[in-house]
This record gives C-alpha cells, structure tokens and sequence, in this order.
C-alpha cells in the first residue's frame, strides 16, 4: 500500500521543467500514487526520489547538518551541469570549514535552491526539507540501488 | 575509538605554497585509496612549516575578486593562491607557523564544527600555557588578542570526512607588513598580531614548534610520532620531493616591495 504523497511541502509533483526560470506559483496536483522513496549515502547526503518523474531532489542530513554546524555559505552546481555519481558538486560552508557535496548518482542538474544564497542558515535549521540543495534529473536509476536506506542510514551514523 | 598515533614532518625551510598544496592532496589520495581497501590502514598525517610569502582565497571568493586582488599582491613581491579551503584571504610566510593536520575525523568520531573547536582550543592553549597570552573570546572564528587584533587563523577544507589546509599563527613581526596589505579574513579593522609583539621577547619558529607540538598531541588526545625519513616510503618521497624544491626557492623578499604604506 503506497502512502499518499504530501502535495504541500514538495514541488515533486510539478511538471519536469529543465528552464531556468523561477519556481511556478501553483503546485501541479497529481491524483496518481506517487512513491517518494529516499535514499541516503555514507557522505551523509539524502536523495528523495520520485521514479514517475526520474526527478530526486538532493539534501544534506540532519546527522551532516549537525557535524558542520552553522552553515555560512552554500556553493552548488549549475542548472544544466551534467554529474556522474561521485563527483564533487559542491560545497557547505560551515565556520571556516568547506566540505565538498557529492553527486549520489549520475544526471543532469535541473534547478538549485536559490534561497540559499540569501539564507544558507536553512540548511543547519531544515537541511532534509527547505534546506534542500538541488534537483536532479536521474539518468542511471540503477544507481540508487548503491545508496543505503534510511535504517541502513542510522546504523552507519552509529559508527561515525 | 582510534587510537594510532598520528606522523608527524617539521620543515625546516619556508615551502612554496603550490607543490605543498599538491603534497597535501597526494596524500588525501593515499588516505581515501587506502580507506576504500580497509577502513583503519591509512595514516593520520601532520604537517608543520612556514610558506614563502603567499596570499591565499578560499573558495567563497570569485573569480573576479580574486584577478584583481591577485595581480597587486603579485606585484609586491608574493605568491597568490585561489583555494578550495573555507574561510577568506589571508597570508602565509616566513615567520609564521603553519599546521596542516591530515586526518580522517570519521575514524576519530569528529564532527566537523568539534573539529575547528579543536584547532582553536589547540592555539588558545598554546599561546596560554607557553607564553601566558590570554586570548579574547569572539564571534569570529579564530584567536584574537583583542578585538581588533588577530593572532591565529583557521581555514579548512574537507573531503569523504578527510581534512586538509588547517590553522596559521604569527610567531615574529615579519608577516605584519604582509598583513597589513590585505584585509584578512574578511575583518575590516582588525590588524595581525604575532607572539613577539605580544610578549615582547623574540621567538623563533622551531622553538616555537617544539612547544606546539605536545599540545596539539594533547588536544587530540593522540600520540605524535616523527616521520622516519631514513625509511623508504610514499611519505617519505613526496617530502624529500618538496624539501627539494624548497632549497632550490632561493631568498624571499623581506617585506613587500612598494607596498602601501601603513
């Protein structure tokens, strides 16, 4: 049984737009069942997912949110920019500290958040929601089968 | 809980600042190739030195703030260096200690913000206990004399939880005119400082080191040992490799060549 997906707080259900214009006004709704899934990474990384779009939207966790600290300064890849899984995309600046940001899978760049630019705080008070870093158009979707579920997620963090 | 004893390498010449950038980054290869293999086979690594002198960005600055700062400082006589480090300009030279810790914080169940704690705890006690210079606390990163006077810098970048670049603090009065080209750090109206002028004795860097050394082994709560240079090694080679370069650098300028007058 698949949960019903939450129209509000999420602009997953828009149209899939590659343009590089801001945000449309109204949220597109979608009466369809739609799975959300996340999927997290050991650089301390969550992606939610939407496979009816191939859209996955890129947070840092509340676990890295934590361990960096307040964060100061946001650097994030271009729309556009095409990544393969692994590369450095990025980074947070926290105080005096840069950690870089890594693609968790392979695609194609298709909006940032550009409210980090004004309020990069966001992503120490809300990094798994409106601290959100950029959304991804998925290409290899074989890929998340390499990212780690959130009870995985939890047992890694335990080590660290 | 790791408990194997970080190696540690004191310079004993002022290094260019590019080839030991490279160092730094061959090592982080070694740590991450290796970590992928096993996670506790690679080394902790501690680098200690002075640079030539050398104006550094980190990476918030852009690329068109970066040309125009670049070209004047070149002309007086310094490197310029842009980097993927955080924090803003600052600068390195002879006169000047310069840590780089090369450590894997995952393994010693670090976060990131304890991590800059550390570095700032380890200066603040360094300067206390060994020359009784009280630092002021601030809202700034960093350690301050007062409010407007600057003795150490912190500026790091980390990768896969790996560190790298790290913490400066002036020992002599000979990186001040530096300093007093630039505004450091983003601080306007704050000035650099030095252990000379705040203790009014005269230090020199490997006495000074020699004293830093057990209170970043305290800090960490980690066993220092010294690189054995007779021993082949990666390590080892890029050192000599770098010592190297170093002797072959030649002198450096002083003080800035025409510089501002302050």
């Amino acid at each position: 049984m698949f949960p019903r997906f939450r129209h509000a707080s999420s602009s997953l259900l828009r149209a899939p737009r590659i343009s590089r214009t801001t945000l449309p006004s109204t949220i597109v709704q979608s009466f369809s069942r739609t799975v959300v899934t996340k999927h997290y990474t050991k650089e301390h990384e969550l992606l939610s997912y939407d496979d009816t779009t191939s859209l996955g939207r890129l947070h840092i966790t509340k676990h890295a949110s934590k361990s960096l600290g307040d964060v100061v300064f946001v650097e994030l890849p271009k729309v556009g920019q095409e990544i393969a899984q692994g590369d450095s995309i990025g980074a947070v600046e926290s105080v005096k500290a840069a950690s870089d940001i890594y693609a968790p899978v392979s695609g194609t760049v298709y909006e940032i958040n550009e409210a980090l630019a004004d309020k990069p705080g966001i992503m120490s008070s809300d990094p798994e929601s409106t601290g959100w870093l950029c959304g991804i158009k998925i290409s290899k979707p074989d890929e998340l089968e390499s990212l780690l579920t959130a009870e995985a997620y939890e047992n890694f963090c335990e080590g660290d | 809980m790791a408990s194997r004893p970080i190696l540690f390498h004191i310079f004993h010449r002022p290094l260019p600042y590019g080839p030991t950038l490279a160092l730094q980054q061959k090592v982080h290869e070694f740590q991450l190739q290796r970590r992928r293999v096993s996670p506790d086979s690679h080394d902790d690594v501690l680098l200690l030195l002075e640079h030539r002198p050398v104006y550094t960005a980190g990476r918030r600055q852009t690329e068109d703030e970066v040309l125009v700062e670049s070209t004047r400082l070149k002309n007086i006589g310094a490197e310029f260096v842009a980097t993927q480090r955080g924090g803003q300009t600052t600068y390195h030279g002879p006169g000047q200690v310069v840590a780089y810790p090369l450590l894997d914080l995952r393994r010693m169940h670090l976060s990131i913000a304890q991590y800059i704690c550390k570095l700032q705890t380890a200066m603040k006690y360094h300067f206390i206990n060994t020359y009784g210079i009280q630092s002021v606390d601030s809202d700034n990163t960093g350690v301050f004399l007062s409010e407007d006077v600057k003795l150490g810098s912190i500026g790091v970048q980390i990768r896969h939880r790996l560190t790298s670049h790290g913490l400066a603090y002036n020992v002599t009065r000979e990186p001040l005119q530096w300093f007093n080209q630039v505004v450091a750090c983003g601080l306007t109206g704050v000035r650099a400082g030095c252990i000379a002028g705040a203790t009014g004795r005269d230090i020199s860097v490997p006495d000074d080191l020699n004293r830093f050394l057990p209170i970043m082994s305290r800090t960490f709560g980690r066993e220092m040992i010294n690189i054995n240079m007779e021993q082949d090694g990666q390590l080892q080679e890029l050192i000599r490799d770098l010592e190297a370069d170093a002797d072959r650098g030649g002198p450096w300028p002083a003080a800035p060549i025409s510089p501002i007058s302050s």
